[in-house]
This record gives C-alpha cells, structure tokens and sequence, in this order.
C-alpha cells in the first residue's frame, strides 16, 4: 500500500485526483496503468475492512463527512450520507449493484447530448468491473430480514429479484460471511501497483486558476496534530470529491456554468416492522429488492442496528418507543423513489462547506406516500404483526385497515426523509444549456479540469448509482489516456 | 468512554432537559454522557447547518430560561413550524441512536 497521510514525495504530479472513491479510485488506476504519474488525495482517512463494525456509530465517526449529520435544507429537510474516506462511500455503503438501465443511458444520450456514448460500451465496461469487483448473488442463506421482502412481494405477486453485491463469498457462504470488495481493495491497489501515490488526510482548499487551466491544488491536513499546508502543481486534475464537494470545488475555482444547480437524489421513507421471531441481522442489510413499481419506486431493506431501530422509532416516540425493547425482532425498511425534484449545492466564501438545498415536487411528495403504504402492505403480507412508519403523527400499522389511516395520516414534510444517492451536480454532455462538462467530463471554460464521478450523471438512474459512476469514470479515463497517447 | 457534558451550552442544556422527559429513568451519568456526543456530533455538521442549530439552540435556551424549560419544551416539539421542529428531532435522533447503540439493554423509558 501506498498511501501515507505524511507529505514526504515531491510537490507535483501530472495527474492529480481529487477523491478516491467509485469514480477517483477508478481514474486512477486507468491512468496509472496507462503509465500516467498519478497522485491521489484524499480527505478522510484510510480504513481497512473490518476495523469498524459495518453501519455502526463508529463507522459514522471515522467513515463519514460529518459523522453522518448532513442534511440538504428543504421542506421537508432530506438527510444524506457521504463517504469521507479512502475508497469513499464504497467502503460505507450497503455494497448493492446495479448496472446503468438502458433506457436512462439512451435518455443521457439523447437529452444532455453525449457523445460516443454507446449503452453496448458501457455495460461491457460493466462486465470488466463486475469481474474485479466479484459482483455476485448470495451463494447461501440469506439473513430472515431479506427473505421478508422476498416472501411479502410473492405474496402479492409483485416483482422482485436479489440485487448482487460486490462481495467476495466463501464457497455456499451465507450473506452474513461477504467480504465487500471496494475500493480499498481493488482499484486503489491496482492504482498502486501501477504506481499512483495517494495522500490521505488531506482537504483541498482550493484549485489556483491562471488563464483558464489549473496550475496548482492548495490543501491543508486534517489529522488532528498535523497542520502543514501543502501546494501541489499538476498538467491535469480529476475531480472526484462526489455530487457534494466536486460542485463547491469547481464553484470556489471560478468554474459555475450549470455547476451544483442540478443536484439529483433517490429519497427514501422508512418503517420499521416488527415479526414474531428474531429478524434483526444489526450488521448487514437485505438483498431483495422489489421492483414492481420501478422507476418510480423501489423498496428494499436498510441496516438495522439497534441505535437505528431506535432512531425509526423517534418520530413518535410515546406511541412506539416500546418497541425498542424487541429489536432483535424489528428491521427496517425503505422506500425509494425516483424524484422529479432537483437541488443546489453552493460554495459560499470563506465557508468550509457548501450549503445543500433540495425541492420535492408535489409528485414526489405523493410518491413517497404510495410508497410507504405499499411498503407497509408488503410487510403485513410477509407476516408483521405491527409496522411502525416513520412520520410525525403516523398511526401504528396491524392491518389493512390501519393502512387506510396512515396513508390519510402521511405528508411528506412530517416524514424523515433521506437519501444516499447523489448525483447530477456537473452533468456530462455537448448540450452547453444543461451541461458543466463536455462528453467526457471536461469541465466546459477550463483546458485541464476534469470531473469523474457521481456529478456527471444527468440524473438519478432509478437504481443503485455505484456501477454507473464507475462505468462512466472508467469510459472517460480511457478516452483521456488514449488522446494523450495518440 | 465519552466524558459527560457540563450543560456548558444551549443546546446541551436543552438536550439534557429533553432527554429527561423522553427518558425519565435514564441515570444522569449516561444521559450527560449522550448529551456529549450530541454536542460533539452538532460541532462536526457542515458549516451552515451548524450556525443555524446553534441559533436556534440560543434562542430556545432564552426563551426556556424565561418560561420555564419544561413549556419551551412542550412548544418547539409540538409546533410544526420548519426548522424549529427540527431541532428537537435532531437532538432525539442523535440521542436514541447513541443510547441503543452504546446500551441496547436500555428500556423505552430509559431505564438500564
């Protein structure tokens, strides 16, 4: 391993990453490979597997920007995550894998004006990362807390499959024995062994422009005890920071055209449904997903921890914190729909951080309530005795009946409301009206920058937006390897 | 293990007086210790976020000081006005998923 949170190497590079998660760490070993002297920075530490418990409290403290409490400001509010670590939010997330639909490939085609952008490509790039990445079903059993949402879809007869995981397995391993695959251990030792230098620890404070081209990245260190400033001069710079930070980087560098006004979110509604047997696996999340009302909603299952039992239980607590006390027999559940909606991100000078907004639309609004109702119903059919939805104010669910009320009961604004899909804040294409970068994430107005990451998708996929961003990544890196050798 | 608050700010005052009424049973050297981590955890928000729960939390800490914590109390939980219904959800949020995570034997009223 290369990567050290001490500057000891020399101050410059020709190619500078800015985050090494899905779309960074993938930059980075395609451009090292093609023989690129490659530098990543990342702000967070690193972690290796298995240091923390997966969705625990710790993992938020170490893993995550903020410990976890970030949230885009709206009515209703929507909190979000964002992995601030090496390998990103593919060391925190739930590892579930989806290839880009190719009716949204063929609408970024066709919309945003992409060049060269071929969905046959992309999803043989798909194949080459499922490999490296072990993308695979679970050999074994599954944790009870999936197989409910299995057995409630059949139940009503609606769609349903197992999302893959980029797991490793032991031969016929259950879910509970996967091994995630991330970054930190397939694409940043690729980049390694091809050798790219990483320094952890480190924030970007600002990109230095000089006649349209980057020349320089000014960053400080974030270990605590160690404050040395550092400059590092490049040719060209990647930035990979996430749908968050990549806008308020290209905003405090000068560079706003259609830069963080298009912020794009999958948000979610959760329960918590309680059965008359230990269902609760606190470390793991379900596989299963429903897809009967795809795109527009989605259900699966969320980790469960009892902290987040608790957590679900919060919003009326007089009337269900009783439950609490049976977590092992509670999981929890989500409803996912694909917004209409957009949001801002705006850097704000002499501000650390961007302010984050997002507006629901009125259909949104009326989705997420569907689909909470639909959810609650699928979790009776599965066997709940009581389902506990998560809003201000929301009735306890025994039956069909109780259905009929919280479906009156439901507003989105008295709902906790949240996301861990964020995109579209520096979407990719040769339509200049919509788009911040060119075909292959050259920020539009600069020669030397780049964006790589979940920014560039011109929405929300519908779908888990891990195997598109690094699809789209690795396309790109391709093509600026392959123009700069021939 | 988290070292209990002092109450030497708003919002932990307030937490620790929210707290007292959600989790009546809950001892005070855990509850201190909750409120510590909620104040850790506020201090860590991105930038904006952080001001504006600072803010509210001073303007809740004066009003409770002027009609009594247990009515501010009763007010902002109850109240659905933006924003400042937010802040007690915030500080219950942090607060349960601290104790059952860190104390999963916890009761619904606090007790352990």
């Amino acid at each position: 391993m290369t990567a050290t949170n001490e500057w000891t190497a020399t101050n410059e590079c020709e190619v500078l990453i800015i985050g090494s998660g899905a779309g960074g760490a993938t930059t980075a070993a395609i451009l090292a490979e093609a023989g690129h002297d490659v530098l990543i920075i990342e702000e967070g530490p690193w972690v290796d597997q298995g240091e923390v418990v997966p969705f625990s409290l710790e993992q938020m403290d170490r893993q995550y920007r903020s410990g976890g409490v970030t949230v885009a400001l709206g009515i209703p509010s929507i909190a979000y995550t964002e992995g601030r670590c090496a390998g990103g939010g593919t060391e925190v997330n739930s590892g579930l894998y989806r290839r880009p639909p190719e009716q949204a490939i063929a609408r970024w085609q066709r919309d945003y004006a992409i060049d060269d952008f071929d969905a046959g490509d992309l999803l043989s790039i798909c194949e080459e990362v499922e490999e490296q990445l072990t993308v695979q079903t679970v050999p074994g059993e599954h944790t009870r807390a999936s197989e409910i949402l299995r057995d409630g879809a059949a139940a009503l007869g609606w769609q349903h499959d197992e999302s893959p995981r980029w797991m490793s397995y032991p031969e016929g391993g259950r879910a509970v024995d996967g091994q995630r695959q991330s970054m930190t251990r397939t694409y940043l030792p690729r980049a390694f062994a091809a050798g790219a230098r990483m320094l952890t620890e480190h924030r970007l404070d600002r990109l230095v422009m000089s006649g349209g081209a980057a020349t320089s990245a000014q960053l400080s260190a974030t270990a605590t005890g160690v404050d040395q400033p550092t400059t590092i001069t490049f040719k060209s710079v990647f930035v990979c920071g996430g749908a968050i930070q990549t806008p308020a980087i290209l905003q405090r560098a000068g560079l706003r055209h259609r830069v963080g006004r298009t912020l794009a979110v999958h948000p979610t509604v959760k329960l918590a449904a309680r059965f008359d047997e230990n269902v609760n696996t606190p470390d793991d999340v379900p596989v299963f997903q429903v897809k009967e009302f795809a795109p527009g909603i989605s259900f699966g299952g969320s980790a469960s921890h009892p902290g987040l039992v608790a957590l679900s239980l919060t919003d009326n607590w007089r009337e269900f914190g009783a439950a609490v006390t049976a977590w092992p027999e509670l999981a929890i559940y989500y409803a996912a729909i694909t917004s209409q909606g957009r949001g801002w991100v705006q850097a704000i000078p002499g501000v650390r951080d961007p302010i984050v907004t997002y507006r629901l639309t009125k259909r949104d609004r009326a989705l997420l309530g569907q689909g909470l109702a639909r959810l609650a119903l699928l979790m009776l059919e599965a066997g709940a005795d009581e389902v506990y939805p998560s809003f201000k104010h929301a009735p306890l669910v025994r039956n069909r009946a109780d259905l009929a009320k919280m479906t009156a009961a439901f507003a989105a604004t008295r709902a906790s409301v949240m996301t861990v899909h964020l995109c579209s804040t520096a979407p990719m294409g040769e339509n200049h009206k919509r788009t911040a970068t060119n075909s292959f994430g050259k920020v539009h107005g600069a020669s030397n920058v780049w964006v790589n990451d979940a920014a560039l998708l011109p929405d929300a996929p519908g779908v888990n937006p891990q195997a598109s961003v690094m699809a789209i990544a690795i396309r790109n890196a391709r093509r600026f390897a392959d123009e700069r050798a021939g | 293990m988290r070292a209990p608050s002092t109450l030497s700010t708003p919002m932990a005052r307030f937490a620790d007086a929210l707290l007292s009424v959600d989790l009546p049973a809950l001892p005070v050297a855990p509850r201190r210790q909750t409120v510590s981590f909620i104040d850790e955890r506020v201090q860590t928000m991105p930038s904006v976020p952080r001001f504006g729960v600072k803010a509210i939390g001073v303007g809740v800490d004066v009003l409770s000081r002027l009609f009594g914590v247990d009515r501010v109390i009763s007010l902002v939980t109850k109240l659905p006005i933006p924003l400042l219904a937010e802040y007690p959800r915030l500080i219950r949020s942090l607060a349960f998923a601290y104790i059952w995570e860190t104390w999963p034997a916890t009761q619904t009223d606090g007790a352990q």
